[in-house]
């Protein structure tokens, strides 16, 4: 991943993570992998655990415990009504932020 | 909790008891992780500590699973466990006794003022 990228990820990881979950019914290990895949390398299990702690206070997702081969039982999370309309607001969000930045990149003298 | 465990924090210590013989089990990275992790944690803690607890039940979940999944706790949690404790306590709205104080310095000099 480049460098320094962590400060401007923070803001938008949560609609990544949202955007994830809404995709499929998933637990902390593959949404991290998932990140990991796309190239954002240093996304680690905790960071998305302090997110994905944020999304149930928040009420976005819903959760149910499964148990697992081996260890305890995972908390899976699937996105409900709150959570998909959170969603649609993020990426409305990110639609205007990324054709703002870009336009003041185009207008570069 | 009745009224003798909440004059007492015999409750928690009961719960910090159990957290222990958890932590105990983990392997020994994850147990260096999790002290550090206390370490960071409690000066978030309210007059009791009470405020804490869900969030270390939590961490230690997240710590069990992981490592039943083979994962080193350096992958887990990666090189800033401060970053990471500050967002848990951040995110649970755990008000420090800091806070307090800054909070009553505030009022405090707002009354002198005379406002």
């Amino acid at each position: 991943m480049l460098e320094n990228l962590t400060e401007m990820l923070k803001g938008v990881l949560e609609g990544c993570v949202l955007e994830i979950i809404s995709r499929n019914e998933t637990y902390g290990y593959e949404i991290t992998r998932r990140l990991n895949a796309l190239g954002f390398t240093d996304v680690v299990e905790g960071t998305v655990y302090t997110i994905l702690i944020r999304l149930e206070k928040n009420k976005l997702v819903q959760i149910t415990k499964k148990p697992s081969d081996m260890g305890p039982p995972r908390k899976f999370f699937a996105i409900n009504d709150e959570g998909r309309e959170e969603l649609r607001k993020f990426w409305e969000k990110w639609e205007f932020l990324s054709s703002k930045i870009n336009e003041l990149k185009e207008t570069r003298p | 909790m009745n009224f003798w465990e909440r004059i007492t924090g015999s409750d928690m210590t009961k719960e910090m008891k159990s957290f222990e013989s958890r932590a105990k089990k983990l392997p020994p990275d994850y147990q260096a992780a999790w002290e550090q992790i206390n370490a960071y944690l409690w000066p978030h803690s309210d007059f009791t500590g009470r405020n804490l607890m869900p969030i270390l039940d939590g961490v230690l979940g997240l710590l069990e699973e992981t490592a039943a999944d083979g994962q080193s706790v350096q992958e887990v949690l990666g090189d800033d466990i401060q970053g990471f404790c500050s967002a848990l306590a951040g995110e649970e709205g755990a008000k420090s006794i800091r806070d307090k104080w800054r909070e009553q310095l505030n009022q405090n000099i707002a009354k002198k003022l005379g406002k």
